[in-house]
């Protein structure tokens, strides 16, 4: 990068860091500084959530993924937009309407106190670590597209503007500033493809020299086959009803409504998006065949075909990226600290003044520890696969007895909720470290486990209904104040066309599903079904809303 | 010269999206923000 480079950068970093600092003096409570005073709009909602789940991950390894397996990636990204859809449209709307600000806090209305403590400790170590791994790849990348090799120099420029204004203005600074890094990123990523894609000879040029299997979307065999693709499905579903950073945007809608249309929103505008560095990291495959590091593909692309200062444009995106995820999740955990742990263990008569000085201080020392652990990822190997084993451990079974039986079941226990999530992660984690299954297969045994084990146990121990479950029972209702004020939001609609389109939307899903199964025999239709289905899903969902 | 319409609509989607994106966005913060001096003047004059 030349000095025009670094001059936009800084600038970038000032903007942000003013932007984020703004908010301050809009923090009188605590609901302000978690879920920005549940004020956000469904435009900012969804640029938020896109922000959040677009980070250097995407751009650098999905696209390195491309490079080395082709296309089949690019689920990774749909099947989680499609999951947004399924959560915005049936469970988040229940959630949203308990005004609870975790996962947590919903274990204990649905559930009891014990259940809460648990797993929010847990997870405040899931999401630390998650930052920090996000943190390594931001480093790594950054090495790689600048040559500024300094590891301690980039931990720093991409953590302490963000842990800083995340400490400042909480949420508020948080949606603001996404809502500026969706600009940068997608402005990047909008200047990248075109230059790639000619440097290929376009879409011609790209199919003729790449191999044949590397634009099929539904492969038979390989690592990136259907089986991945319905893997990644089911971990999506599950990441679109309890991933805390998501949940916690979701919350800051101003209505139900809202949370319904920033979802599908979210779901369907960061379904192109995902092409948009998809492709470079297909064009690198003939531009630089045979590097050592996949993940270096798109960097290569930028370094070799980018000018000057346009260099310095894109490289902000790439680190609005980053920031964005790590300050939407900084505020997650301090969230889940304060919220779950705090107020309800440490200190029960806390003011909100004492709340929100304790969020700030947690963002801070978070933020520390983050820093630490990416000295620490090297020394583990392969921190993605980590990542990802965690997430098949720990989020699956919170899955299956939060949403599956929480919502679903009402004689559902809480002893049967602290035994299936605990023998569920057992579970994920002896099949990953006892038997040496990859993340796929240990994460069917933590769902396994768990599906098996809460009604097992629910039907040993006495039920235990109480007004809270019939609470969240109510709440799948359009509530009295959402009539009033004319924002009812239906989760079974009332109108013919809404439930019509509801219909379709599970028409949708059946050929997708049927699209990937076929991807299983190898036939030549799977992935024209699947993308079909996936369209007819994301329409239908739409058009849901449209006729609420 | 041939158009490569494939690559092109994915970068249009893209563009409009980039656009709305400015626009709504600014529009909706703008009244946020709006509604806040209006509520921490109503505040101000209670108090």
């Amino acid at each position: 990068m030349a000095a025009i480079d670094y001059i936009i950068v800084a600038v970038f970093m000032g903007l942000l860091f003013y932007a984020g600092t703004v908010f301050y003096r809009w923090i009188g409570n605590p609901d302000d500084y978690y879920v920005a005073g549940r004020q956000l709009t469904p435009f900012i909602l969804a640029a938020t959530l896109t922000a959040t789940n677009v980070n250097l991950y995407s751009f650098v390894g999905q696209a390195g993924v491309a490079y080395e397996h082709g296309i089949a990636i690019v689920w990774q990204t749909w099947t989680g937009n499609m999951a947004m859809v399924f959560s915005g449209l049936f469970v988040i709307p229940i959630l949203r309407r308990l005004k609870i600000r975790t996962i947590p806090e919903f274990l204990e209305t649905r559930y009891k106190p014990a259940v809460r403590y648990l797993v929010g400790f847990l997870w405040v170590f899931r999401l630390s670590f998650w930052l920090g791994v996000v943190l390594y790849t931001a480093v790594v990348a950054a090495q790689t597209l600048t040559g500024l090799d300094s590891f301690t120099a980039w931990v720093l420029i991409f953590s302490v503007i963000t842990i800083l204004y995340t400490m400042l203005g909480g949420m508020w600074s948080v949606a603001l500033t996404d809502s500026l890094q969706f600009i940068f990123m997608l402005a990047g990523a909008l200047i990248v493809l075109p230059l790639a894609m000619s440097a290929v000879g376009w879409f011609p040029g790209l199919v003729e020299r790449l191999p044949e299997t590397h634009l099929q979307l539904v492969h038979q065999h390989g690592t990136y086959n259907w089986q991945f693709v319905l893997a990644i499905w089911i971990l999506g579903l599950e990441w679109g009803c309890v991933d805390q950073g998501l949940l916690q945007r979701a919350f800051g809608a101003q209505s139900t409504k809202t949370v319904a249309k920033g979802l599908v929103l979210a779901g369907i505008i960061n379904t192109p998006f995902a092409l948009l560095w998809n492709l470079p990291g297909l064009a690198a495959t003939s531009l630089f065949p045979n590097l050592p590091n996949a993940d270096a593909a798109v960097p290569m692309v930028l370094a070799h075909y980018l000018p000057h200062a346009v260099l310095g444009l894109v490289f902000c995106g790439l680190l609005a990226a980053q920031m964005s995820t790590i300050s939407s999740n900084l505020n997650a955990v301090a969230t889940m600290f304060t919220n779950d742990l705090y107020t309800r263990i440490f200190n029960k008569n806390a003011s909100d003044k004492d709340v929100i000085k304790v969020a700030r201080t947690i963002t801070i020392l978070i933020g520390v520890f983050m820093m630490g652990f990416t000295y620490v990822v090297p020394k583990l190997g392969g921190a993605v696969d980590a990542y990802l084993t965690v997430i098949g451990i720990m989020d699956m079974p919170l899955f299956i007895v939060a949403i599956v039986y929480g919502l679903l079941w009402k004689r559902t226990t809480w002893q049967a909720a602290i035994f299936g999530y605990l023998a569920g992660a057992l579970a994920g984690a002896f099949a990953k470290f006892g038997m040496g299954y990859d993340f796929n297969t240990a994460t069917f045994f933590s769902a396994g486990t768990s599906l098996i084990v809460t009604p097992l146990v629910t039907w040993m121990t006495r039920p235990d209904f109480h007004d809270r479950i019939d609470l969240i029972w109510r709440m799948r209702q359009a509530q009295d104040d959402e009539i009033t004020s004319k924002q009812a939001y239906h989760i079974i609609p009332i109108s013919f066309g809404g439930r019509l389109f509801l219909s379709t939307l599970f028409i949708g899903l059946l050929i997708f599903l049927t699209g990937i199964f076929l991807g299983s025999i190898g036939h030549e239709l799977a992935s024209l079904l699947s993308v079909i289905g996936m369209i007819v899903y994301f329409a239908s969902g739409l058009l849901r809303l449209k006729f609420e | 010269m041939t158009i490569d319409w494939i690559t092109w609509s994915i970068w249009l989607i893209g563009f409009i999206i980039l656009v709305i994106w400015i626009i709504v966005p600014v529009r909706e913060f703008k009244e946020l923000i709006k509604a806040k001096k209006k509520k921490d003047e109503q505040e101000e004059k209670n108090e």
